[in-house]
């Protein structure tokens, strides 16, 4: 995870390398009728060594010797070379396409990923759905829309792109504040992340060697103070942790003595979910017939487009959909016959009458 | 002579015990059989048909099953349909990235194409090209080398307006060569 916001995270984050060899990827996932699904990666690279250029551990989706690989090259205004490699390969079914995932070797091979297929029949239409989830990272996070609105939602799930778009647009002074607002505020959640996170950890790991006092719900309880605190002290944190006046202005005196270790475990686990090294991808999907339904955003070329970030699934699942729907032509003719033929009936029942 | 009476029994009784005589029993078979025919071949008319067809409104819970039928599904219809207009209403309203930097705009149409194709479930035959390092970098190069050719000679004409008009009245010219062609 790249984000940064609370000083102790930060010393961590700082510490992830920013490998140049990242190549800028965007995963395709064109859906078929039948449940198949040809997936296509393309990624970009500025990286001039061919043995350092699209490494299959540098990719952030599952990528092997089974795939049809294409290269090429551009030169862009500035006159560099931006290597392209492109990637295909035709998925028979969903599981197909799973078993990547559970076989990943990626960069991003630590984060539970999954692509889900379903289709429903009814009866004048028949209806696809296609899904990518990522699990979440932590146990006992809040989601993101707690702590923000609906403006400021949409603006936080936005592409890169639309982002410096707008903040060097028109609007462009309405877009930074609001672009502030997100900041803050998404540097407020992952500090109260950080302190439930940490008081679950530290429950699990003293459970049954506690008093009542020190229980998850009685720490749960004491959530706001302890959030209130870090965000008070955000400048000091390292310090005041290493020097265990945190923990004791958190469990006390005594018991920052006696959970010291539990403490210490507690939160080496949440860093390490909290700083976990994700790269970031874009993802694309083009769904049979006509689009009725999608969570992501609608690029250039009327395709379906989703950034995944870190943030997007650090509290709760991040998942990607899209819905379509096909006309059942032979249904819509049967239907039609049935129709005329118990209307004419009826015409002919009232002509009789009279 | 009366009912019940003696002589009445005895000329019932002759009668049921003389069988008729039957000279030309072929004559009889051919006319039974020419009567089943003609009741097989009865001519088939459009009031018949009709009959045949619609004889159901003359049933009263055929009637009403069928209308209550076409009822639901004229509802299932209507519905459906302003399910599946409200979501594409819904939509519409999103956002629309104007992502350049992703794909280029021609490959996002080949694969528009590709997958209208597919989604008449045809697939397109697999093909392998065999194809030396050599040969492909060349190519990559010859490739890029157009590219840049083709923008400076966009931009070329682009700056200039009276090359422009000149071009784009050779291109009609061509153009009207290949109609008439």
């Amino acid at each position: 995870m790249k984000r940064s916001s609370i000083k102790l995270t930060v010393s961590l984050i700082l510490m992830l390398i920013v490998s140049c060899n990242d190549p800028e990827t965007v995963v395709t996932n064109t859906v078929h009728t039948d449940g198949s699904v040809t997936r296509k990666i393309q990624m970009k690279s500025i990286e001039s060594d061919v043995n350092k250029r699209f490494k299959t551990s540098d990719i952030q989706v599952p990528l092997s010797n089974t795939w049809t690989i294409i290269d090429s090259v551009e030169v862009n205004k500035k006159g560099d070379s931006i290597w392209i490699r492109t990637a295909v390969k035709e998925f028979r079914n969903i599981d197909e396409l799973n078993l990547t995932y559970k076989t990943d070797s990626s960069s991003n091979r630590n984060f539970s990923r999954e692509a889900g297929f379903k289709k429903r029949f009814k009866w004048f239409n028949t209806e696809f759905r296609f899904s990518e989830r990522i699990d979440k990272v932590l146990s006992y996070g809040y989601p993101v829309k707690n702590f923000l609105n609906s403006e400021e939602l949409l603006y936080f799930y936005s592409p890169e792109s639309v982002r410096n778009e707008k903040e060097n647009g028109p609007d462009s002074l309405k877009y930074k504040a609001l672009s502030d607002s997100v900041k803050h505020k998404t540097d407020k959640w992952t500090g109260r992340n950080l302190v439930s996170e940490w008081i679950g950890e530290f429950s699990s790991l003293t459970k049954g060697t506690t008093d009542k006092d020190m229980s998850f719900q009685s720490l749960k309880s004491r959530e706001d103070y302890f959030a209130a605190i870090i965000e008070k002290e955000d400048k000091h944190l390292d310090s005041l942790w290493k020097n265990g006046i945190l923990l004791k202005e958190f469990i006390g005196e005594a018991n920052a003595l006696k959970f010291k270790t539990e403490a210490d475990s507690a939160l080496s686990v949440i860093t390490k979910r909290l700083t976990a090294d994700f790269k970031d991808y874009s993802v694309r999907i083009v769904m049979p017939g006509k689009l009725i339904g999608a969570n992501g955003f609608i690029d250039s070329s009327k395709v379906l487009l989703w950034p995944v970030k870190s943030d997007y699934f650090m509290a709760e699942p991040y998942e990607m959909w899209a819905e379509s729907k096909m006309p059942n032509a032979w249904a819509w003719i049967v239907s039609g016959v049935f129709l005329a033929f118990v209307l004419t009936g009826v015409i002919v029942r009232l002509m009789k009458k009279d | 002579m009366k009912p019940g009476s003696e002589k009445y029994n005895k000329v019932l009784n002759l009668l049921r015990e003389s069988k008729p005589l039957l000279d030309s029993t072929d004559d009889i078979e051919r006319e039974v059989v020419r009567q089943i025919m003609k009741i097989n071949h009865r001519r088939i008319t459009i009031a018949g048909v009709f009959d045949f067809l619609f004889g159901w409104v003359y049933i009263g819970w055929v009637r009403r099953c069928l209308i209550t039928a076409s009822g639901a599904m004229v509802l299932v219809f209507v519905f459906q349909q302003i399910v599946i207009i409200r979501r594409i209403d819904m939509l519409s309203k999103q956002i629309v990235v104007v992502d350049k930097g992703s794909l280029s705009k021609q490959d996002d149409e080949v694969e528009r194409i590709l997958a209208g194709y597919r989604n008449f479930g045809r697939r397109f035959p697999s093909k392998t090209a065999r194809i030396s390092e050599i040969q492909m970098k060349e190519l990559l190069e010859s490739v890029n080398e157009l590219k840049i050719r083709y923008k400076e000679i966009d931009d070329l004409i682009e700056g200039d307006p009276e090359l422009k008009k000149l071009i784009e009245k050779k291109l009609i010219e061509n153009n009207r060569n290949n109609t008439n062609l």
